[in-house]
């Protein structure tokens, strides 16, 4: 037995087949995000073990989906000013507004330039929502899930807001145009995670600001931010 | 994975989950005029559905959601998640429709590859839930639509003859990772070997595979 050939190399063929976890997963999605070459070499090993496809057994779905896809369709009909920003829906949004952006979009376009799309409908998506939270002069960098439909809020540090002594950090929603309201303070340690109350989670839309500022222990008196905002963002779809 | 990890981690344990269907080999396809016949209409409907025909999608999802439900549900072992990919799925293919390339896939590779890169999206997804922040913060929601087969898909019968290459027990890993998600760790627990050796198997497999399926 030798050392383990060519781990590198196969790297894009393990993402592709499912195998990885943990780490290295998290790694090969940052790659599949900024990476055109990793994310060719992953298709190209999709593409090999394709034919496995043929194989599953099938399985008849519930005959309610197609209702419910169909619904989805008509709900989504009606053209919008947003189709523009709709064709980048379905792109890895989390870490869109920054450079990965302009590699999704190149990704994209290689399909594009081979076969140019008809100006078919575009319609926007009842997707979950995604924020990506910092805020000039602080490190802290976070990323917040939103899924309207099961709402579950979950936000999850890239780079944890420093502990600051006697203070603790408290999440606010704030509505376009509207006034900060308290949602809550974030733990100590590893991510948020909260189901939100049906009146909250219908105001948490396209466009409202999800922010964090460091208050005293148990939130701000106030009702409104005292403290510096470490990390904000607009929800945005995916 | 829930079953061959939940029990004691056995041999036994693994060929239930994954031996009785993977043993079997490639389900002969069927005949070549049917299969273009077939290829042909799956082609019409999908150039329809790019036009916005919803008539048309209908009759493909009747055509295909079978395969494609298969599919989610094997990866994902779960009727609701698997639904939702479904659903997902269709919805992407209604609106991305005009990305299909016929001279890359037929249609239902291109439609199978799809749901599964969807289910598997979703696999990943709920892997990193209970990774630590730094995991969970690298979570992509998903890979682009646009990427879903980058150069004509494999010749099923060279591919069948190049696994063929491979002994049982690499044949069966590959298959399992491939068609059920299954990650190293629950592949090294399922088969009761040290983490790098099960590494070590299957990327020694992957470079037979590439090195035969180039040739």
């Amino acid at each position: 037995m030798t050392d383990d050939p060519e781990s590198e190399d196969l790297f894009a063929a393990e993402y592709a087949l499912g195998l990885l976890s943990g780490d290295e997963l998290a790694r090969a999605l940052s790659l599949a995000r900024s990476d055109p070459d990793f994310r060719k070499e992953a298709g190209r090993w999709t593409s090999r073990l394709a034919p496995l496809l043929d194989e599953v057994a099938e399985a008849e779905p519930p005959q309610a989906l197609w209702q419910r896809i169909a619904a989805q369709i008509d709900s989504e009909e009606a053209p919008s000013p947003t189709q523009i920003v709709s064709l980048r829906r379905r792109m890895n949004i989390w870490r869109a507004y920054g450079a990965a952006a302009t590699a999704l979009a190149a990704s994209l376009a290689w399909l594009l330039v081979t076969r140019p799309p008809p100006p078919a409908p575009v319609p926007p998506t009842p997707a979950p929502m995604v924020a990506s939270l910092s805020a000039d002069g602080s490190p802290a960098r976070l990323v917040a899930t939103w899924n309207p439909d099961s709402r579950a809020l979950l936000i999850a540090a890239a780079v944890a807001p420093a502990a600051a002594p006697g203070h603790a950090h408290q999440l606010w929603m704030i509505p376009v145009g509207g006034q900060p309201r308290p949602m809550g303070m974030m733990p100590k340690e590893g991510p948020m995670r909260a189901v939100l109350p049906a009146g909250i989670a219908g105001q948490l839309r396209e466009g409202v600001t999800l922010a964090i500022s460091i208050e005293p222990e148990g939130g701000s008196p106030t009702g409104l931010p005292t403290g510096p905002v470490i990390a904000a963002g607009k929800l945005i779809r995916t | 994975m829930e079953t061959c990890l939940s029990s004691p981690p056995a041999v036994s344990a693994f060929l239930d989950r994954f031996g009785s269907r993977m043993t079997s080999r490639m389900d002969s396809p069927p005949t070549k005029l049917r299969l273009v016949h077939e290829r042909g209409e799956l082609d019409t409907l999908l150039r329809d559905v790019a036009a916005g025909e919803q008539g048309a999608l209908r009759e493909l999802y009747s055509r295909t959601s079978a395969k494609l439900y298969g599919i989610c549900l094997r990866l994902l072992g779960s009727a609701n998640e698997a639904e939702e990919v479904l659903q997902e799925t269709y919805l992407i293919v209604w609106r991305k429709a005009s990305l299909f390339d016929p001279s890359r896939a037929s249609p239902i590779t291109w439609l199978a590859v799809l749901a599964r890169n969807k289910a598997l999206d979703r696999l990943r997804l709920r892997r990193l839930a209970t990774e630590p922040i730094e995991a969970a913060a690298g979570i992509a929601d998903e890979s682009p639509a646009a990427d879903i087969l980058f150069e004509a898909s494999q010749d099923r019968e060279r591919l069948a003859t190049c696994l063929d290459e491979l002994d049982e027990r690499n044949r069966t890993l590959i298959r399992a990772a491939f068609l059920d998600g299954a990650s190293y760790p629950e592949l090294a627990e399922c088969e009761q070997v040290p983490l790098g050796t099960m590494k070590s198997w299957i990327r020694r497999s992957l470079l037979r595979l590439r090195g035969c399926l180039e040739r």
